[in-house]
Formats: C-alpha cells, structure tokens, sequence
C-alpha cells in the first residue's frame, strides 16, 4: 500500500516536475513569476483535445508534439504581447507579474466563453493498462508520464549545457545586461526561452488532460507546479523537479492519511497552499533557488 | 428601477472593497491578490451571526470587520515580518486565498460548498452608500496625518523609510488592517444583500476584480480604484449579451493598463476637476459603444438597409463620445476659479500667473522664521570638543560572499566635527555608512554613538538615537511632493492618536499639521527649496533633490549627520553653493557630519582632517594638505605604476 502510494506520487510529480521547470526556467532568467504559464499548460491540453476528440482523431503521440508546438507558440506569442514592453523598459518584476496574472484571466475566461466550462475527457491512452508487479498495480500511462517526462528534462539539460542558446540562456540567468551587451540579442533569446517553457507546458498539460480531464481553470494560477517550484526554489532547474516530486509525493501521503476518522484527502488543497505560505516565509528561496539582493 | 438600485447596490459594494485593497496595495506596493479571502471572513462571520444568532445587522457588520482585521495580522504578521520580495508576499497572499475558500468548503458551520442561504436581506442603497462615503473620508483623512503619510512613504521606498526611522512592519500590518477591515465591511454587505453566499463567491476571481481596480483605477489614488470598479460593474450591464467576456476583457485591460499606463486611471492624484474630461470621455467611449448595437438593431428593423444601420449607429457613438468629451471640458472649466477660467481663455498668449494655487509660501515662511530666530537663542556655536567623540568605530568588518568590503575600521568623530571620507571607488565608503545606519548587519566590531553601543540596534533605532543620512543614489520618495518628503520626515512630531487622524479631530489634529507644515516649509527654507513646496520630488533637478534629502535628513533632528556623496553630478557653480549649505547647516544645527565625497575641492575646502579608505581599510588619516600629500593615497589613486611616474 505504501509503496504504491509512492508510486502514484511520483508519476504525479514527475508532472509537476515538467509544468515547475517551466516556471522556473522563466523566472531564472527574467525573475518574475509568470502566472500565465497555466494558461498556457491549459490550452496546450485543449489543443491536444481539440486534435484527438473534437476535429479530428489524431493519434496520440502526433497530438502530443503538435500540442506542445502550438503552446510553445502560444508563449512566444504571450511575451511579445504582454511582456516584451516591460522588459525592455525595466519594469519592477511586481509589473510583469499583473501582466501575467492579466493573461491568466484572459485566457482561462475565453475557454469559458467559447469552449464552456464543461470537463472533457482526452482519449484514455494506455490509462486502462495496468502493469502487475506482485501486489503493486501501475497503470501504463503513469509510467509513460513518469518515462517520457524524464526524458524530456534531461533533453532540456542537454540543451541548456551543450547549445549555443542553452549557454545563452544560463548566462542570462546570471546577468541579463552583460549578455546583451555580449552581443546576444535578448528578444531571439527570450523568444526561444518562452517557446521551451511553452511547450515543456503543453505536454504537461496533455499528461494532466489524460489522467485527469480537461477544463479551463485546470491551470490557473494557484496550480500545484507553481507551488512545486517554490518548494524547490523558483529560478532553478532542479529545485523544480524535486519541488514537483516532492509535491506529488507529499500530496498522496496525504490522501491517503487520516487524522481520527476524518480522511485528510478533503484538505490536501489546504496543505499545499500551507506548505507554499509556510516556505515563503521561512525559505523564500526554496531548496535550491538563489539569493536575490537589491543594491543600495 | 429596482434593477438600478441593485447596480448602484453593487457599485458600492465592490467600491468599498477596493477602496480597501487601494489603502494596501495602492500605497504600500504590496499586491495582495487573497482580498476576496477578507471580504469571505466578513461574509461570513456576519451572516453566521445574524442568521444562526439573530444578532443586529450592524453589530453583525462590526464584528465581520474586526475579526477580518484579526485574521489579516495573522495572515500578515509572519508574512511582513519576513520581508518577502513584493512578488513572493503576493504569493503568499494568493496561497492563504485559496486556503482560505477550501476551509470554509469543509467546515461544519458554514454549510460547506452549499453556503448559507436565508441571510436577510438587510443592505439597502441608503446604508451601502453611507458606509461607503464614510469610508473616503475616514481613509482620506487617515492619507493626510503622519501615519497615512508613514504608509505611503514605505510604498515610495520602504529603504528610505526606514533610513527616515520608519518602522515597516508595525506600519505595513496597519494598513493591511484598515484594507482587510474594509474588505470584510464589503463582504457582509455583499451577504446581507444578495442573501446567500458560498465559499466559490469569494474566488480568485473576485480577488481579480479588485485588484484590477487598484490597478486600472491608479495606484496611490482612492478615488481612481472606486471609479475603475464602479466602471467595472457598470459596464458589463451596458453590453449584455457579452457576460461572459467580461473577465476577458479585465484581464486584457490589466496587460495593457500595466504595459502602457502604469499609473492608471488617476494615479498619485483624486478625482478632481482636471481629470472630469477624461473620466468624461472613457464613459462617453463606452455609453456610445453600448449604444453601437442597440441603433444599429433598431435601423435595421426600420429601415432595412445595413450600411445606413452601420453609419447611424457608428455616428451614434461619435457624437455620444463627442458631447460627453465636450460635457467633462466644460464642466471642468466650471468648477474651476474665475481666476483660472480666465487663464485657460487668455492663456495661450499671456505668460503670467504663474504659481496660482501653490502654497502661501510666504505667510508660513514667516512664521517658519520666528521658529528659527527662537532656535538660535538656544544652540550655541559650534565647538569642536576634543574631550567626547559622538561615534567611535573598532575594528569594524564587513563580508558579502568573499569580497572583504569594510576590513578592520576604526575611527573616532569628535562632537561638532565635520570629516570627510575619501577612497577611490569600491574602497567600502557607503558600505560604512550602510553599517552606521544599519542597513546591513556588521560582521565584527563595534560602533559607539553617544557611549552607546548601536551595532546591533536596528535601523529605526539608530535614526531615533540621532543619525541621519542621505544616499550616494538619492532615495526621495518620488511621488510626493517637496513638502510632504519632510512633513514624512517628522512622523515623530505628529502627537495626536490614530483615532483623531481618522475623524481628523478639529482640537488635535489641523493644529499639529500646521505646525508640521511650518516647520517642513522652515526646513526647506534652510535648503532654498521652499519655493517648490507643491512639486513632486521626482521633478526635481538632480541638484535640488540631493537638497531635498539633506532638507529631509535635518527633518530627524540628528546629532550626526552621513552625507554620501551629495555634490555627485554637480557643476561647480552648484558645488560650491552645496559648500556653503553645509557650512551653514554644520554651524546652525550644532551638527557633526561625517562627509563623502568625490569633487575634491569640495572636502577640501570642509573638512579639517579626512580619512581615506581603499580596500575596506583606512590608509591615510590627516589634514586636507598631508592628505594631498601622502604617497599611500596617490597610489591608491593613481595606481602605482602611474604613481611612479608622477613622484
């Protein structure tokens, strides 16, 4: 029972991992908390419902890259409208952060005025499969979540350290202005930053529309990645993954545990948001996030 | 009729709750986005109270708001005293929302999900509107006493407030009371009208609505945010039919209002008569717009012919636009004085006037005087006393990471003496000033003031003991003006109670206020800036808003005074006019000032002995023509290489 709670756990987490690494890789290099990233993690599962269910029946690893496309696209095109203006001016970070949340509101009420508020279901995948090992049943999808998430991470990392723009990226999150007047042209490199974000978020999204199901407030704001990667430091790469695990894995303990006779899974919302309210007082910068000082 | 009533009923309401997050977030920069949590507690507990308990609605009321206060220290105590990056405090607050809806979803009183249906329905237009307007005027008054200014101060540069010897946290948790109490005030409005309420009421989407206000409506304003709600609840009833839309279009007016207008609706500013024609015409824009359809609906079934429906209707709104641009100029115009109407006719052509409406400087500048030739019987002249130092510093140290930025300084200021502190650029001069004040804490050593110990004392503390400073980057609190930058300054001076500044007590609180003035406009008098009282700081020339700080700095009553750097940027004409402001505030204030400075002839021609510091150390120690002459201090200057040409 224990361990197949763990295992629940991590293939949850290992979403959140994916969705907080998104996050974070935002906020390392511009330092804002890009509350639209939900948004676009949301409409990354619509399109993909879009492709699988509702116009055409498109097979599900197609729909997962063109998904991840298209929201990746969606970011881009996000900062360009929301962002790029503030961040060529310097605006305080509070400033990009009500530009986003603006986003949010947006979009997660346009799937609402057009789509509608009904929970729409993505073609259940390999969800039904079950692998047995002794006593532990897995459902297939879990492990392909936790498998291809795991993959798509360390693909992330290898284009951080070995490319070009990966560098550039890195050495943004350090000193932004040195990068720029190193030659490199900050929109190119915020672009690519948002696409990969983008669609980092979008397979998130088709993995929680496939486990769960899909509805416009699925990633607002007050989404558990966003508390993952504060745990784990926002700004930071495997603060986010071990933020989102961590997370995962904590929230199915405590689904499963019981204080008295009352069941503690009604308030699982409550811990996590606990947890969050608690970390930022004691340990804004998480396990692995950084120290940022102002200068006087 | 009734379908009126409940709008205007509305308006209020959410008027109240944003006159609330505008008194947090509009002057403290803290983005709050769990309002809608507040509004639910007052909600609640004043429902639970009149429905289960048949307590008075007002009572009921009463009691909401203040356990709404209770839960924001609560909620705020940890959170502020942490001093969280304004991002992360929003966070927090947004977490503590969320918790907040899905208790209230599991709790046994509450009904859960299902909500308290039955409440009475005990809000009307007349209570609504009252409470509402008391609410202004209470929050308005509270704006304009020493601890509405104390808050808007931290919101400008909460650094500079406490270098002014503000407190953050005491202050930031006040004002986070006053908005959460006025957030409940709303929320058992709300419930006592609408007659059911569920925790799903009390959404991030509510919360939006609100900071959206704060936002659209202009940060540093209270009447701004309530017209942007006002706006906000109103507008969607014109365009019916789009319902859905309408947090579409909140959210889209948040992006553009952040990205392109960041001050808002009337930002820093109230609804006066300069800003009707422009509050005129957002409503004639969007009167005009709902009107777009309606005509064009009707053409159409009259007449028949589309392009003619489309060209009525579009010249509809047009001319609807048109007449009410026209109706907010002209009003304006009305409500301004005769002297002004006449100016805004013949302006164009004439120069004069100038200074129309500014303070009476010259009434209060005298009495500003009497203050002043009262003071000088009591200082004396100023004498170097060799026997006391003011402020001793040993062995003093300061890390960041591995870069040793202060390295083992000592020194001593005698009582009314004038040093300079010199070094080439990055030697730890400001860092000393920065550990004095304690902005950071020291890593080793002591340093004395008084036969004091302050090196552990917090930065408020050492301002009250008698230190005061300016800053290398100058720190004004930029949207306020000249005047106010001081009168916030003399926070300590205002000696009437929290609940006088409210009611603005006719006995207490106008009288302290003049005195405050008189004594601000004194203070810049000594500075030459009293002629510009009413600017805003930040309009300042560069020159005249390192006056302003020292004007600021003098406001502390200090004994000892740190100036960092404030001949930098100056010309010379200017330079040495600052030469002389020093030599007459050193003289007159009885004052011991401790002087950095890179314009040479500037320390030279003040100060009587000068440090230099380079690496954190002290190197040379002397008069200003020992110093000139030291070999350490060339090189440090010139490098040794080019030291060794120059010898």
């Amino acid at each position: 029972m224990f361990i197949q709670t763990i295992i629940t756990g991590l293939s949850i987490g290992s979403v959140y991992a994916l969705m907080a690494v998104g996050y974070s890789l935002v906020f390392s290099v511009l330092n804002f908390s890009n509350f639209a990233h939900g948004a676009i993690i949301t409409l990354g599962a619509y399109i993909a419902w879009a492709l699988m269910v509702h116009y055409l029946q498109v097979p599900f690893l197609l729909a997962l890259l063109l998904s991840m496309g298209g929201a990746g696209a969606l970011a881009f095109l996000n900062e360009r409208i929301a962002y790029s203006t503030l961040r060529r001016r310097r605006a305080p970070s509070l400033y990009l952060m009500i530009s986003a949340m603006g986003v949010a509101i947006s979009l997660q009420n346009i799937l609402y005025a057009t789509i509608g508020a009904k929970l729409y279901a993505l073609p259940p995948v390999f969800a039904m499969d079950v692998v047995h090992m002794g006593e532990l049943t897995i459902s297939k999808m879990d492990i392909f979540a936790f498998v291809f998430s795991a993959f798509t991470i360390a693909i992330l990392h290898l284009i951080l350290v070995r490319t070009k723009v990966g560098v550039a990226i890195r050495a943004a999150a350090h000193d932004m202005e040195m990068v720029s007047v190193l030659g490199v042209n900050l929109d190119v490199l915020v672009g690519v930053l948002f696409f990969i974000a983008g669609s980092l978020g979008g397979m998130a999204g088709v993995f929680m529309g496939v486990k769960y199901m899909v509805y416009p407030s699925m990633g607002w704001i007050t989404n558990k990645a966003y508390i993952g990667a504060v745990i784990g430091g926002l700004g930071s790469l495997p603060g986010a993954i071990v933020g989102g695990l961590l997370l995962g894995l904590l929230e199915a303990l405590v689904s499963v545990s019981s204080i008295g006779d009352t069941s503690l899974s009604t308030y699982r919302d409550v811990f996590s948001f606990g947890i969050l309210v608690i970390l930022l007082i004691f340990k804004p910068t998480g396990f692995f996030g950084r120290h940022v000082e102002d200068k006087l | 009729m009734a379908y009126l009533e409940a709008i205007l009923i509305n308006v209020a309401i959410y008027a109240i709750a944003t006159l609330g997050l505008a008194i947090f977030t509009g002057y403290t920069g803290l983005f709050s986005l769990g309002h809608a949590a507040f509004m639910a507690v007052g909600a609640y507990t004043a429902s639970i109270l009149t429905y289960f308990y048949k307590v008075p609605f007002f009572l009921a009321l009463l009691l909401g708001v203040i356990l709404s206060v209770l839960v924001s220290f609560v909620i705020g105590y940890p959170t502020l005293r942490a001093r969280l990056r304004s991002d992360y405090f929003a966070i927090a607050t947004l977490g503590f929302g969320e918790a907040v809806k899905v208790i209230l979803e599991n709790f046994d009183l509450t009904q859960g999900a299902r909500g308290l249906p039955g409440i009475q329905k005990v809000s009307t237009l007349g209570n609504t509107f009252l409470l509402l307007v008391l609410a202004v005027i209470l929050c308005r008054n509270f704006l304009r006493t020493t601890y509405g200014r104390k808050i808007i101060a931290i919101g400008q540069d909460p650094v500079a407030a406490e270098m002014i010897g503000i407190p953050l946290l005491q202050n930031q948790l006040l004002s986070l009371g006053i908005s959460a109490g006025l957030a409940g005030l709303a929320g058992g409005l709300l419930a006592h009208y609408t007659t059911f309420i569920q925790p799903s009421i009390f959404s991030m989407d509510l919360s939006s609505l609100i900071t959206a206000g704060v936002v659209c409506g202009g940060m540093g304003s209270l009447t701004g945010p309530i017209t942007a709600v006002a706006l906000f609840v109103i507008i969607p009833e014109l365009f019916r039919g789009f319902a859905l839309w309408r947090l579409v279009f909140y959210g889209m007016l948040l992006v553009i209002i952040i990205n392109w207008r960041p001050k808002g609706l009337f930002g820093y500013e109230e609804l006066n008569r300069k800003n009707l024609p422009k509050l005129f015409s957002i409503l004639g824009i969007t009167l005009g717009l709902s009107l777009f359809m309606p005509t064009y609906r009707w053409v159409i079934e009259s007449r028949g012919y589309e392009i003619f429906a489309l060209f009525v209707a579009g010249m509809t709104v047009g001319i609807v636009t048109v007449v009410f641009g026209f109706l907010g100029k002209g009003l304006s115009l009305a409500l301004s004085p005769v002297a002004e109407r006449y100016h805004s006719f013949r302006g164009r052509f004439s120069k004069g006037l100038t200074g129309f409406g500014k303070v009476d400087a010259d009434a209060s500048f005298s009495r500003a005087l009497r203050l002043e030739s009262e003071g000088n019987d009591t200082l004396s002249r100023t004498h170097v006393n060799d026997q006391a130092p003011i402020l001793e510093v040993k062995e003093l140290r300061k890390n960041f990471g591995g870069v040793v930025a202060v390295d083992g300084l000592s020194f001593q200021l005698r009582e009314g003496e004038l040093l300079g502190l010199i070094g080439p650029n990055g030697s730890g001069k400001t860092t000393v000033f920065n550990l004095i004040s304690s902005v950071y804490p020291v890593d080793g050593g002591t340093i004395l003031f008084r036969g004091n110990d302050i090196t552990e004392w917090g930065p408020t503390e050492v301002v009250e003991a008698g230190v005061a400073r300016t800053f290398q980057n100058i720190r004004l609190f930029g949207s306020m003006t000249v005047l106010e930058n001081v009168q916030a300054a003399l926070h300590r001076e205002g000696t009437y109670s929290l609940l006088e500044g409210f009611l603005r007590w006719p006995n207490s609180v106008p009288k302290v206020e003049r005195r405050l003035r008189d004594e601000s406009l004194y203070l810049l008098s000594i500075v030459g800036l009293e002629k510009e009282a009413d600017r805003r700081a930040s309009t300042l020339p560069y020159g005249l808003q390192r006056k302003l700080e020292i004007a600021r700095a003098l406001a502390l009553r200090p004994r000892l005074l740190l100036l960092d750097e404030p001949a930098a940027g100056m010309n010379p004409r200017e330079a040495t006019e600052l030469v002389e402001l020093i030599q007459k505030i050193h003289r007159d204030k009885h004052l011991s000032i401790i002087l950095i400075e890179h314009h040479m002839d500037v320390v030279m021609s003040l100060c009587r002995r000068i440090l230099v510091l380079n690496f954190g150390r002290l190197i040379a120690e002397g008069t200003p023509e020992q110093i000139q002459k030291d070999p350490l201090v060339l090189q440090a200057y010139l490098g040794e290489k080019a030291y060794a040409i120059v010898r």
